[in-house]
């Protein structure tokens, strides 16, 4: 009896700590239940790196260097600035659908000070956490809207050149912003050959990874896929014009912005790894609709494709 | 029989609220608002059906008409897809504001269904006690089984429905298996004669 106390007092005390634990040079300075999601800031002391995650120690939505803020810390906010040179033009009007520490506005919005950026995010607090701890001000030209990315995108009578769909709840993006239907309304607010950018994780080659390349393939007339070397990242670049980009094109337009830009990404390196979705497509692999769309669980199924 | 009838009721309530969500995302996002109003919803039509089939209960109950009942409520869900979009499209178009369109959607769409079926385990517990001679018990046994197919219905539906078939297709589903199972309660002749009640 006392033994089986004792356990249970074990459990109690132990358990949590070890489960919750956070790595030894981690440190937590912010957490809370938002409405939608389990928030925490924590910082790396050692590396100088702070993130925002919805599990102590998964992924990151978002984070940045302590020292160096207006630097990209992340790989794959890195790579999806690829996507800029798809465009023949400058952006004007930019929509990104998904904050998260909202590293990637902030950057374009100091490169590209004359475009006006859109930002659609659910939670309220995800907003305040970027503001008080990933120095995200929203200013004249970019605005924060508290909505879901699927209304705003509905709603929105404005047209956009580059929208950035970045949308994640812990490691899967809600299914309601991965359908055909979703695409096509998206399709609709770009101007003649604009630009979407997706960040797709797919640690492994899993279903819900054939899946996105189905359906984008069906939305879009082109689509190029750039992957991540240090994480399980994919980028897919979709152009809404009728024209296809090629390699060659791309990279040189990468090594244009680079240096008009003085942007310090390595755009050209990230361009050398331009891929056509030919590559990746699995005919057989179901095209996600609002009717069908079991986003998790394909997740965690291993891809049909061989 | 009866009470495999009452737990495929149970079944489809919660099987049907899951799917619920996924039909009002496309117009109204997955925002907390929508959760909110689905839930309530739900649970208002449960508790409408509830007091509603108290009271029929206490007229001439008989499993036939215990079982038109639930042929309403598979009618109503067979026939989902037909209404479901145009309605959620009418009521987005209207932009009633993050609050009150998905709950205007939900009380449209879901519930009517949802007194229908909240109405089944009161009848049914009075339609057995009078008409069986069974006792206080089964009123236990019949909510047990209601709340135990719920949770059924819940697990399936999340875990392993939705990969397999697209929600419309699911919802057409549960219609035709309220409508299949009603059937022989039709036939069963169960009622209540003046003396028993």
């Amino acid at each position: 009896m006392i033994r089986t106390i004792l356990l249970i007092v074990f459990c109690f005390i132990v358990l949590p700590a070890k489960v919750s634990a956070l790595e030894p040079t981690e440190k937590l300075i912010f957490e809370k239940n938002s409405l939608y999601q389990y928030i925490s800031v924590i910082e790396d002391t050692v590396k100088g790196e702070r993130y925002v995650r919805n599990r102590k120690r998964e992924y990151a939505q978002g984070g940045i260097y302590v020292n160096a803020p207006d630097k990209l810390l992340f790989e794959f906010t890195q790579m999806g600035f690829i996507s800029l040179a798809f465009l023949d033009r400058e952006p004007k009007d930019v929509l990104f659908v998904g904050l998260g520490a909202g590293a990637m506005p902030r950057y374009f919005n100091r490169h590209y000070p004359e475009a006006n950026i859109d930002i659609a995010e659910i939670d309220p607090d995800m907003l305040a956490v970027a503001q008080k701890y990933f120095y995200l001000k929203e200013n004249e030209m970019m605005k924060v809207h508290i909505e879901d990315g699927r209304l705003f995108v509905k709603r929105s009578k404005k047209k956009y050149d580059w929208i950035i769909l970045d949308a994640y709840q812990n490691d899967y993006i809600p299914f309601h912003l991965t359908t055909l239907e979703f695409l096509k309304e998206v399709k609709g607010r770009l101007k003649d050959d604009g630009v979407i950018v997706t960040n797709i994780t797919s640690p492994f080659r899993n279903k819900f990874f054939d899946s996105m390349i189905m359906t984008y393939k069906k939305a879009f007339p082109h689509i190029y896929i750039f992957k991540g070397r240090k994480s399980g990242n994919f980028i897919f670049v979709a152009t809404a014009g009728r024209k296809a980009k090629d390699r060659n094109e791309i990279e040189s337009m990468a090594a244009r912005i680079q240096s008009s830009k003085k942007v310090d990404i390595d755009l050209s390196g990230i361009a050398a790894r331009f891929e056509l979705s030919t590559d990746y497509e699995w005919e057989r692999a179901k095209i996600l609709t609002d009717d069908f769309a079991p986003v998790n669980l394909y997740q965690h199924q291993k891809s049909g494709a061989q | 029989m009866i009470k495999t009838v009452v737990f495929i009721c149970g079944l489809v309530v919660m099987s049907f609220e899951i799917l619920g969500s996924r039909v009002l995302a496309p117009n109204f996002g997955g925002s907390v608002f929508v959760w909110g109003s689905l839930i309530s919803v739900f649970l208002a039509g449960l508790s409408a059906g509830y007091y509603l089939g108290g009271k029929f209960a206490d007229i001439n109950p008989s499993s036939r008409k215990l079982s038109l009942m639930i042929i309403a409520a598979g009618v109503l869900l067979l026939s989902f897809p037909i209404y479901s979009a145009p309605v959620s499209d009418w009521i987005f178009t209207k932009d009633l504001g993050v609050r009150l369109s998905p709950l205007l959607a939900s009380l449209v769409l879901f519930l009517i269904p949802s007194v229908f079926l909240g109405i089944v385990s009161p009848y049914t517990a009075k339609l057995m006690i009078c008409s069986l001679h069974t006792s206080g018990k089964t009123i236990g046994t019949l909510y047990a089984l209601s709340t135990f197919g719920s949770i059924i219905g819940t697990l399936l539906t999340s875990f392993y429905l939705i990969t397999i078939a697209g929600v419309n297709a699911l919802i057409i589903g549960q219609g035709v298996l309220l409508i299949v199972s009603a059937i022989p309660l039709f036939f069963m002749g169960l009622s209540c004669s003046r003396e028993n009640v």
